[in-house]
């Protein structure tokens, strides 16, 4: 083994470059915040690997993103788990490069002689949030193509060379095809291939100086030529530190497997969210920017009209402006964050700032009613699209009179039927008019939900009329039987879906601010509220109207 | 290593452990370290690893295609059917046209995938010969899909096939005869 290891060590030099960077000494004092830099390495590994699987099963063109990224989900082994685990990765890599920048910031480690170093961990978190902004868009689900539209147009606001920044970044006039390629190619070619580059520089030049030590206080006399004095007093502390590996290492290693236990869970048990597919033309989605960006999103609502620019353009720029020139103007001897009050406060403001918007935006209320869809539902509608089923048959009027209208299919046919009917029309209805498509099993199964979606009415128990009897009375009324000092229900269905009614009774304040009813949550269990949602949601108007198309 | 134990004199004792004296501190967070790198490895490249590879053992969906009346079958020849198929590709679905050889022998029928064994390429049946002959590099199959010559080094690939009420259809997943 001994023989082996010399012959390698002769050919490459690594006992030399072992040395260098597994046994140096780390300065006396370095604690757990230090971990954070190890951890952002550790989870650039996470969404490279994860990012690797996720590129075999994607396809970057509007038509096929979503279907591809769905899947991912359901038919790759551990894909479900492995997209979960690079959606949670992100987030966790952006807040984890945020507080890694804090830490240097409030111990002033961007001191000489490590301006070099901060610069280039500057355009790394830039570089991280790029990784961000391009990943969110490739599923091209609602919440990728509103937040990008969103975002776009924000670039596009840049005074002066906003129209061309808008373009540049769309690819085009509008956000389509040319986007999600765009981004697609950013995410995965450029973005990384930045991030390698910048890591190198930026690894190299923390094992070259070393690892700042922890701020020390001057007190009243803090020396002015104090290059020198500082570099003699790192090296002190350096001798009396211990060696990199394995006694910070190990520091490193348990703050990794703290986030990889957490990231495990969360990928397990909630995955990464995937919305309706994109719809550019739908006016009841609420448009929500990735948590980390909400902040921002928040910020715009601060600055109405015309100043809208100093959120979008002017104080974004300021604070990269005032990251990547601030060791060139700070140069004191003073690192200690009580030893620096304005630099300090400034930046505990900034945090507080930040995220106290981010809160406000989590909070705030989503103006359109969150709509509570089936997902098989919405793919069977899709099908119903892509096979052009509305050449021949019509729902809500629009559609062919070649076959039977729609409408209340789901209240006329059991699923069964729907599905042989599917599978070859013929043998349920001799003589049907309608071809035998050689449907695959999954599509039969989409369009069987979308079908048995259509004319019924959600499903509640006979307990629910009693529930609205004992609650909701006192102030609603159902066909002329209650109060009429709140809203008549008699309609309600036609108006929402069951999912925004629960809501709705569970915190009515938290969808409308001005709502004067009581919320429900803690009278009524979550059955209990689920089960008066769906009676609420059944009261329509008698029939479903079914208008006939009119004849050409 | 040595200086760094003798600078780090706390020991630490791991109970069950067979080494005499315990190991030390320094041994005993790189025993750590390594364990904690190998079950992150694990957990993380076990995942990554178990889907890349799970094209292997993942099986291929595939509905039952109706190609062929039973009765319009010639008896003792086989036939190339054309037949429209809708085939789920990953998350694409693909409409198509493909072809199989059927041949209905004594009650029954036989279905070739229409690649030739070799290399895949599209092989005719000569009636004069009594056999399948492929193009490319000269391979002769009997009506049994059986190689007589050439190189293809197996009989000629069979899809699974169902009679029902005088429908034939196919199941056109590649089954070595």
């Amino acid at each position: 083994m001994k023989q082996i290891l010399d012959w390698l060590d002769e050919r490459t030099g690594w006992r030399k470059l072992k040395a260098a960077l597994l046994d140096r000494k780390i300065p006396k004092g370095v604690n757990w915040l230090y971990t954070l830099g190890s951890l952002l390495a550790f989870l650039f590994v996470l969404q490279a690997v994860t990012g690797i699987l996720l590129a075999m099963h994607y396809s970057p063109s509007p038509d096929h993103a979503y279907q591809s990224v769905v899947y991912f989900q359901n038919e790759v082994f551990m894909g479900r788990f492995i997209r979960g685990l690079h959606r949670w990765g992100a987030s966790a890599m952006v807040l984890v490069a945020f507080l890694h920048m804090l830490r240097v910031y409030f111990m002033a480690a961007y001191k000489h002689p490590r301006e070099a170093t901060w610069l280039s961990g500057v355009a790394l978190l830039l570089v991280v949030v790029g990784f961000g902004f391009t990943g969110y868009l490739l599923p091209w689900d609602q919440k990728a193509y509103w937040a990008t539209m969103v975002g776009s147009k924000i670039a596009g606001q840049t005074p002066l060379i906003g129209a061309y920044v808008g373009k540049i970044m769309k690819g085009g006039e509008d956000l389509g095809a040319l986007t999600l390629t765009r981004f697609y190619a950013l995410h995965m070619l450029v973005l990384p291939a930045a991030l390698l580059g910048m890591v190198a520089v930026h690894l190299f030049l923390v094992v070259w100086h070393g690892i700042s030590a922890n701020p020390r206080r001057f007190g009243k006399d803090a020396p002015k030529d104090w290059h020198k004095q500082d570099h003699d007093h790192y090296v002190a502390m350096k001798e009396r530190g211990q060696s990199f590996f394995p006694y910070v290492v190990a520091k490193d290693m348990a703050v990794i497997m703290v986030v990889l236990a957490v990231l495990v869970v969360l990928a397990k048990h909630l995955g990464a969210e995937l919305e309706p597919l994109a719809d550019p033309t739908d006016i009841h989605y609420n448009p929500r920017p990735e948590w980390y960006f909400l902040f921002l999103f928040q910020l715009l609502k601060a600055f109405p009209g015309s100043l809208e620019t100093v959120a979008t353009v002017v104080l974004p720029g300021l604070g990269v402006g005032f990251l990547l020139t601030l060791p060139f103007w700070d140069t004191s001897a003073r690192r200690h964050p009580l030893e620096r009050p304005v630099l300090t406060t400034l930046g505990v403001l900034v945090v507080a700032g930040i995220g106290a918007l981010t809160f406000q935006g989590v909070m705030a209320p989503n103006t359109n009613a969150a709509m509570a869809r089936d997902p098989q539902v919405e793919a069977g509608r899709r099908k119903f699209t892509e096979l052009r089923c509305q050449s021949c048959h019509s729902i809500n009027g629009s559609g062919g009179l070649v076959g039977p209208a729609l409408d209340l299919e789901g209240a006329k046919r059991e699923k069964d039927w729907l599905a042989g009917h599917f599978r070859d029309p013929q043998s349920l209805k001799p003589g049907s008019k309608m071809p035998n498509f050689k449907l695959l099993d999954s599509e039969v199964e989409v369009l069987v939900a979308y079908m048995s979606s259509l004319g019924v009415g959600p499903k509640f128990t006979a307990n629910a009329p009693k529930l609205f009897a004992d609650h909701c009375m006192d102030c609603h009324m159902i066909k002329g039987k209650g109060d009429d000092s709140g809203p008549d229900l008699t309609k309600e269905g036609d108006n929402r879906e069951a999912g925004w009614i629960a809501q709705y009774i569970r915190s009515p304040d938290a969808l409308y601010e001005k709502a004067e009813m009581p919320g429900f949550g803690k009278k009524l269990n979550k059955a209990e509220i689920d089960d008066l949602a769906a009676y609420l949601s059944a009261q329509r108007a008698e029939q479903p109207q079914v208008k006939k198309a009119p004849k050409k | 290593m040595d200086q760094r134990a003798d600078k780090c004199p706390r020991e630490i004792n791991v109970p069950g452990s067979e080494q005499e004296g315990g190991l030390s501190r320094g041994e005993f967070l790189t025993l750590a370290i390594l364990s904690a790198g190998a079950l992150a490895g694990a957990v993380l490249g076990g995942s990554a690893l178990g889907a890349f590879l799970s094209p292997a053992w993942k099986e291929k969906k595939e509905d039952w295609i109706a190609v062929a009346d039973f009765d319009s079958l010639p008896e003792g020849t086989p036939a190339l059917v054309n037949y429209d198929q809708r085939r789920a590709d990953g998350w694409v679905v693909e409409e198509g046209r493909s072809s199989v050889w059927l041949l209905k022998e004594k009650g029954s029928v036989t279905a070739f995938d229409p690649h030739c064994t070799h290399l895949g390429c599209p092989y005719r049946w000569d009636a004069a010969k009594e056999a399948f002959l492929c193009p490319c590099h000269s391979g002769v199959f009997n009506k049994q899909g059986v190689v007589q010559s050439g190189p293809p080094p197996r009989p000629l690939d069979r899809y699974g096939v169902r009679v029902q009420q005088g429908i034939v259809s196919i199941l056109p997943s590649r089954q070595s005869a």
